[in-house]
């Protein structure tokens, strides 16, 4: 396994009280194995992201409980300088939403690619040219050796994202967390993004750990997903068997909401109800008070049900 | 950018024209100009001469006419008291207020950037209180007092540099440090607010993501971005050392054109007082044009753009 | 601005409970000292005294409490000096405020309300104003003037117009795009009665905010000129015209140079923090300023 988390809790430490945004998560990501992280936005899937890498909120975020192995290596107990030094950008990348902001407006892309292999010491001088410019080329940047000297602006919304992947894929990372890669940019360029994520996936097998709250996007590239409802993992399993049977509520809920071409109800199926506080989260099933199954039982904490292989779900109407 | 720079040198010889034209309203508000272009003591035989000369028998329009073109050819009139061209006066004296401007805008900004920094990326911290203190204090004093307390301290009272005169590095310590006190705390701020705008930008937290070490995200990275606004605000402050420098060159007798200027009004020796004067102006909107061509050195986004 | 109500705000009592006490203590100092002159203070300011000659500070070796700031070369009391010294402060800048403001705001208006060619020929008078510092302007002025109190108004007002101008101007274009202010247009309403009735009322916070925040300005710029000579002159006391005689007995005495510096510090100090906190109160919109 590339990655395993085991029971990880991650608290912001608020003025109103500890808002606990991860709490009590496992995942596993394998060898050229893409995990979608799926969840709407408060859900916790980005903190769980920023945890992977110890980037949390200085000051107010930190990691209570639980392990985080890279290749077998613990990660929560390592320094931070260990951690910029060996793993942020060397071990495990991270890509951000947007494209038109991800990328340094006042230096040359030449200079920003070659920014994590500088720093990481994977190459120098002229070796360094080449690298750049061979990650580069990797992204389809068209002409690259010509436009190192390029500043962001001159981009197009959909070259700066795959220049922002190239600076994440240049130190060949064991794990590549992508949040929500795709959000911002229109339909086309997704697609192509979803393509240079799976050819880099395909060139250096490395896993990736797809963030997204868009349900179509996960189908298209990820193997398993796992659904995160209100700080824990309600769902995960390969992806056809979520799709064909999904089993937890709040997953099929959320299956519900996709529109659907040639669909009949034009309508969007919103899941009716809020979030819980994450401050002062339900003792039982998070999302009993809109869950549409809701039982007595739910009042307590549910347990996680093995459907199938790798299917696992924790819900009371499945025990 | 050709455009642009026209554009620009347009404008400011419009300011520099108005900037005369005030000059030289205000030099004829006090009744008879003759008397302020010669000695007190002239002879009644100099004063027709040059009432003849200077068209003073003409209309108002006219006259101004003259006084420009007079100023185009580099014709100020002779300092009576330094019996030499007012206009050659004032440019021996040019390179001296230049370099003490420099030299209050290096220490401005020299102390305003780190603080600045500090101050964002502590923000709440000792750091940035203490700037804050420092800040509001520094709104509150007058550069001449601050002059007159570094004298005191440091020539009086401890001895270390020289409390006047030009020429050694030392010299310029004290009247560069009096000069760029003031906009410390302004540009602190400038500093400040850009640097927490940008800290707080996808592309720092993509760099943190990727391993960039702290230092160079801090000082290279964001620093450059917040280095814009601030470049944007420099010519208004060299301009600000211009005007600082009548102050601060009279306090530690610095020879250059703000002392000279000063000294000219009380021998009301006009000539040297309107060449001064038109001078500054000239150089506050070249000040001001040069940054504003400058942008496009630190910010590429602006090199295609205009 | 958040004006959307009509006429003008309500003066928010609640946050009056949290006044800036210690600076409106000071500024009050001021404003009694300038308002009870020589009657309330201690010496004749300008009184002579040779046996007092550098006198220091009451709790320096040799000071004693009838100086308690110490006396200058002629032995002149230093406190009554600063006392006397509010009395021009206080006047230089209620003039020069009362001044720029009405000709800043009475142009802004206008370029802001009329726009087109006058607006343009308003902007362009700012750039030129601009463009000559405002301590040359003084030179010029006082090289064709008899320097002094008025001088020293003048070249305040000649400076700070502009400033006025340009952000009442701003505020007016905002105003204009109100509904109401179209309408109060389209019903016939004249031009005057518009900029006093619904154009004036909605300024008057920011003009008091500015007005404010001009005072510790004023004072500095009156002090530097006083400083150079070039404002007021003997034998009216004035901080910097105290602090231009401290200049030349600076090795001998050190509080000369201090005491009155530190009243212009406190001064100004005081007026900013309060300019800053009531311009958070009644015009949270111009933080930037």
């Amino acid at each position: 396994m590339v990655l395993e988390v085991h029971n990880l809790h991650t608290h912001l430490h608020l003025k109103r009280g500890i808002l606990r945004a991860v709490d009590g998560i496992s995942l596993t990501v394998g060898e050229g194995e893409t995990l979608g992280l799926v969840g709407e936005s408060g859900s916790g899937k980005t903190l769980t992201g920023l945890s992977l890498l110890r980037l949390l909120p200085k000051g107010s975020g930190r990691i209570a409980e639980g392990s985080i192995k890279l290749d077998g290596q613990e990660l929560t107990t390592l320094s931070d300088s260990a951690m910029a030094r060996d793993i942020r950008g060397r071990r495990i990348a991270m890509i951000m939403q947007d494209p038109m902001t991800s990328l340094n407006p006042v230096f040359s892309i030449g200079d920003q690619v070659s920014n994590p292999l500088r720093n990481h010491n994977i190459a120098q001088g002229a070796t360094l040219r080449s690298k750049v410019i061979s990650v580069l080329t990797q992204v389809r940047i068209p002409s690259a050796e010509k436009r190192l000297g390029d500043y962001p602006h001159q981009f197009s919304g959909g070259q700066r994202q795959r220049i922002v992947a190239a600076m994440a894929i240049g130190c060949t990372p064991r794990l590549l967390v992508a949040d929500e890669p795709t959000t911002a940019l229109d339909v086309t360029i997704q697609v192509q993004i979803i393509a240079l994520l799976r050819q880099i996936q395909a060139d250096t097998g490395t896993g990736i750990i797809l963030i997204t709250h868009d349900l179509g996007v996960a189908a298209s590239l990820c193997h398993r997903i796992a659904v995160m409802y209100a700080g824990r993992i309600v769902e995960t399993g390969p992806v056809r068997r979520i799709y064909k049977s999904p089993a937890h509520p709040y997953t099929q809920a959320l299956l519900a909401a996709i529109p659907r071409l040639g669909d009949k109800r034009a309508r969007l199926q919103a899941i009716p109800g809020q979030p819980p506080s994450l401050i002062d989260p339900p003792q039982g099933c998070r999302f009993a008070p809109r869950c549409p199954a809701r039982m007595d039982k739910c009042a307590e904490p549910p347990p996680t049900v093995t459907l199938a292989d790798g299917h696992e779900a924790a819900c009371w109407k499945l025990a | 950018m050709l455009a642009l720079v026209l554009r620009r040198l347009w404008q400011g010889a419009i300011s520099i024209l108005g900037a005369s034209v005030i000059i030289f309203v205000i030099s004829r508000l006090s009744g008879d100009p003759v008397v302020m272009l010669v000695p007190p003591d002239a002879p009644p035989s100099l004063i027709a001469e040059i009432r003849t000369q200077y068209g003073l028998d003409q209309p108002l329009v006219w006259q101004y006419l003259l006084f420009i073109g007079h100023a185009l050819t580099g014709d100020f009139g002779n300092s009576y008291r330094w019996q030499m061209p007012a206009l050659k006066l004032i440019l021996d004296r040019l390179p001296a207020t230049i370099q003490l401007a420099a030299c209050g805008l290096l220490f401005s900004v020299a102390l305003a950037v780190p603080i600045g920094v500090l101050s964002a990326v502590h923000r709440g911290g000792w750091i940035d209180r203490i700037g804050r203190i420092f800040a509001m204090l520094g709104q509150a004093m007058p550069a001449f007092w601050v002059g007159l307390l570094l004298i005191l301290v440091f020539a009086v009272q401890l001895n270390w540099l020289p409390a006047f005169g030009h020429g050694t590095p030392a010299h310029v310590v004290l009247p560069a440090i009096a000069l760029g006190w003031y906009p410390v705390a302004a540009q602190t701020r400038i500093v400040r607010s850009a640097m927490l705008d940008v800290l707080d930008s996808d592309h720092i937290r993509l760099s943190r993501a990727l391993g960039t070490p702290e230092r160079l995200i801090v000082w290279k990275y964001a620093l450059r971005n917040a280095a814009v606004p601030l470049l944007t605000m420099l010519g208004v402050y060299f301009a600000a050392m211009l005007g600082g420098a009548f102050v601060v060159e009279t306090i530690f007798a610095w020879p250059g054109v703000g002392r000279t200027v000063v000294e000219a009004v009380f021998s009301r020796d006009f000539p040297v007082v309107q060449a001064g004067v038109l001078f500054t102006s000239i150089l506050f909107v070249l000040s001001n044009l040069l940054v504003d061509l400058s942008y496009g050195l630190v910010d590429p986004r602006i090199r295609d753009v205009r | 601005m958040s004006a959307s109500t009509l006429p003008a705000r309500r003066i928010p009592w609640a946050a009056l409970r949290r006044l800036p006490w210690l600076p409106l203590l000071v500024l009050g100092a001021v404003g009694i000292a300038a308002i009870g002159g020589e009657a309330i203070s201690p010496h004749d300011p300008n009184g002579l005294d040779l046996s007092a000659s550098f006198k220091p500070p009451a709790w320096q070796d040799g000071g004693s409490w009838d100086y308690p700031l110490g006396a200058d070369n002629l032995g002149r009391d230093i406190l009554s000096r600063i006392m006397a010294g509010c009395g021009v402060s206080v006047i230089v800048a209620f003039y020069a405020i009362l001044f720029s403001g009405s000709i800043g705001a009475l142009a802004g208006m206008i370029a802001g309300y009329f726009g087109g060619r006058v607006d343009a020929v308003l902007m362009r008078l700012i750039e030129i104003q601009q463009s000559v510092p405002s301590i040359a302007l003084a030179l010029i002025l006082a090289a064709a003037m008899e320097p002094g109190l008025s001088t020293v108004v003048i070249v305040i007002v000649l400076t700070y117009w502009a400033w006025y101008a340009r952000i009442i101007r701003g505020e007016i274009m905002a105003l204009k795009g109100r509904d109401y202010i179209a309408f109060a247009r389209t019903a016939g309403v004249s031009t005057p009665v518009i900029f006093r009735r619904h154009l004036l009322p909605n300024i008057f916070n920011t003009l008091v905010v500015l007005g404010t925040l001009q005072v510790g300005q004023v004072i500095l710029f009156e002090a530097s000129l006083s400083f150079l000579g070039l404002g007021i002159q003997q034998p009216d006391i004035s901080w910097g015209l105290m602090l231009s005689d401290a200049r030349q007995y600076i090795t001998n005495a050190w509080w000369g140079i201090t005491m009155p510096g530190i009243a212009i510090m406190l001064t100004c100090l005081s007026a900013n923090i309060f300019g800053d906190w009531l311009r958070d109160r009644l015009d949270p919109q111009m933080r930037q300023l």
